[in-house]
């Protein structure tokens, strides 16, 4: 029986323009259409794969407003078993130690944890350091970037591919975390059963001071990085146009060493 | 009792929208394009669809099915279209075969096609229009007769679609009444197997992945449990099984309505003659907001004509339904029609696809009846009108 922890969150979906709040530069969450996030759904798929091989019991957890519920579902949906959702109005803006912090607190409220499993990095914050932290805290074996995962026995084994590295081979004694690229799996899509059962699901909401941790201690006021401004992309230049006379190759070549590109 | 009405889906119903248009999309109009356009049918799409559960959803849960209801089950019909991955097959078989087979089969009948009917694995095509007999099931020449403890069929069907895909075909015919001597209507499940039934494709200029055949029953042998349930049960039946095919078909419409209006948008807001793209011109904008409001007026009327279907109101359903499909396919007619002139040029190249969604638009004014046959349902019944034949 393999009690498997898989950290979801909630992002806006990449489809939609992405923008940060005017007054204090945190996400508007307004702006765009939330989802799970997508290297989430990986790492749900990658869970239930396990749970499907042999026996255990997935919980999602996430840490996010109140209507991070639909990211949630999402993953109940896919077959995940329960879920917990931390939700405080004082985690607005926190930095990645102090979500990292909660996590490792919600963690820490469960039964036996054997595996924790992330997405190797969100699509909105783009730090890619929460599964490292949470190890850290927890004081996990950490293998990151996974894009193989294999629980045998009581050790999990992990193919870690970075692009500057290339691919190690990784093993720990379990409890451990795992963190997944893009490249581990094709998630799956929810069955209508599936869809049907997640509002029956249960469901558990810890505040911050339910896990023992001071709002003091967390949100863009006790965050150690701050936004200062943020403007948005400049609109695409016109490009080159090549009309191709015979010359055609030779002018893209030319161009593209003019930008160094190769 | 509560007098407040909600016009907001369960969160489940959206859950499911959201998941159908994503797998749909996974597979995306061009894959739909190409299957169309070689001969080819759409079977990864439909069996993904079927292990999901998505054909199921409104066959009962005993049978292995979702137990959800029409609603549901028009609303996965409506994000696939939506998806650019139409399958015409979803408005006959788990729509009309599947429901008619559940609510009146046998027992047997039941055990026997419906958990197929559950998974996707079943695929059943209807039968009803003849060359004589379009709209008028009165005229229906398709004969059984008794044949010892079977039955003997003998007619001809005409626009039949997917007989290829399908392992059977629902097909109403007629047989003699015992007491009066008259013919009365009978549905009758035949193999696409069986020896004496000849499929013929018909040519199209449609850019369908769903083909189109012609029938000819020629002595089919039936065994006796081929009768759908009790033999004088048929125009209930009929009934059951035709106000879903036409919040089906209305479905099906609004999702090349949508489908059409979303590449009209994604294109107006990009597409620059001068310094501002052509979405800010009010030419462009206006049409496209006035489909915008036709296709939520009739996706309401949809919604309504499934829920009084799930809440066993088969007449009142009957006139929502109707008033549906008629409303949908003129939305998505206009709708692709603008999306068109949107795009100029491109609007007919093949590479946009939109050429090929105006033939599959217009279908939904014809069947699965026709928009003047709708018309004439809303004068007499609705208004009250004389009837004129």
């Amino acid at each position: 029986m393999t009690n498997i922890v898989v950290l979801v969150k909630q992002v806006p979906d990449t489809y939609s323009e992405r923008k940060l709040t005017e007054t204090d530069h945190t996400l508007d969450r307004e702006s765009a259409d939330a989802v799970l996030d997508e290297i989430n759904e990986r790492a749900v798929e990658e869970a239930l794969k396990i749970k499907e091989a042999g026996e255990g019991e997935v919980t999602v957890l996430c840490v996010g407003p109140d209507r991070a519920t639909d990211a949630i579902r999402k993953a109940l949906s896919m077959g995940a078993d329960k879920a917990v959702h931390v939700s405080d109005e004082a985690l607005h803006g926190s930095d990645l130690v102090a979500t990292s912090r909660v996590i490792a607190a919600a963690i820490g409220k469960l039964d036996s944890v054997d595996l924790v499993i992330a997405g190797n990095e969100a699509s909105d914050g783009r730090g890619g350091a929460v599964p490292a932290v949470v190890a850290e805290l927890l004081g996990l074996p950490q293998l990151t970037h996974a894009h193989h995962l294999a629980v045998e026995g009581s050790t999990v084994k992990v193919d870690r591919e970075t692009a500057d590295e290339g691919i190690t081979h990784l093993e720990a004694n379990l409890p451990a975390l795992v963190s997944v690229t893009e490249k581990i799996n094709e998630p799956r899509y929810p069955s209508f059963k599936g869809i049907m059962a997640a509002k029956k699901k249960p469901v558990e909401t810890y505040t911050v001071a339910d896990l023992g941790i001071d709002a003091g201690e967390v949100g863009l006021t006790n965050a150690w990085s701050a936004v200062q401004s943020a403007s948005p992309k400049p609109p695409r230049q016109a490009g080159e146009r090549v009309e191709d006379d015979g010359e055609g190759g030779t002018k893209i070549a030319e161009y593209l060493v003019g930008q160094k590109l190769v | 009792m509560s007098t407040t009405m909600t016009f907001t889906e369960p969160e489940e119903r959206t859950a499911l929208r959201k998941a159908v248009f994503d797998l749909g999309s996974s597979f995306g109009h061009d894959y739909y394009l190409a299957q169309a356009r070689n001969g080819g049918h759409t079977d990864e799409l439909w069996d993904a669809a079927g292990r999901l559960g998505y054909l199921g959803v409104a066959v009962p849960e005993q049978y292995g099915g979702g137990g959800g209801g029409i609603g549901d089950l028009s609303a996965v019909c409506e994000e696939f279209c939506a998806a650019g991955t139409p399958m015409l097959l979803m408005v006959v078989s788990p729509a009309i075969c599947a429901t008619v087979l559940s609510r009146f089969g046998t027992e047997e009948q039941r055990d026997h096609w419906l958990p197929g009917f559950a998974t996707g694995q079943v695929r059943m095509a209807f039968a009803i229009t003849e060359p004589d007999a379009g709209s008028n099931a009165h005229n229906i020449t398709t004969t059984a007769r008794r044949d010892g403890d079977g039955w003997v069929l003998n007619g001809q069907k005409v626009f039949i679609s997917g007989v290829d895909e399908a392992d059977a075909v629902l097909v109403v015919g007629r047989t003699t009444d015992a007491r009066t001597g008259n013919l009365k209507p009978a549905l009758y499940i035949v193999p696409t197997d069986s020896p004496g039934l000849e499929a013929k494709p018909i040519e199209m200029d449609l850019t369908s992945a769903d083909k189109q055949f012609s029938l000819f029953f020629d002595d089919v042998r039936l065994p006796g449990n081929a009768l759908v349930g009790s033999e004088d049960a048929a125009i209930a039946q009929l009934f059951a099984g035709l106000n879903p095919e036409r919040i089906m078909g209305a479905s099906f419409s609004l999702g090349i309505a949508r489908l059409a209006l979303d590449r009209a948008t994604e294109y107006a807001k990009v597409r620059k003659i001068w310094d501002t793209p052509i979405g800010a011109h009010q030419g462009i904008a206006h049409p496209l907001a006035e489909i915008k409001v036709e296709i939520e007026l009739a996706k309401l009327m949809t919604q309504k004509a499934a829920a009084l279907y799930d809440s066993g109101d088969d007449m009142g359903a009957g006139e929502a339904a109707n008033m549906a499909k008629y409303a949908a396919a003129e939305a998505a007619v206009r709708a692709v029609d603008q999306a068109v002139q949107t795009h100029g040029g491109n609007g007919l190249a093949s590479e946009y696809g939109l050429g090929a969604m105006i033939a599959a638009a217009r279908v939904g004014r014809i069947a699965p009846v026709s928009r003047e046959m709708v018309l004439n349902f809303v004068a007499q019944h609705s208004l009250g009108l004389p009837k004129s034949y």
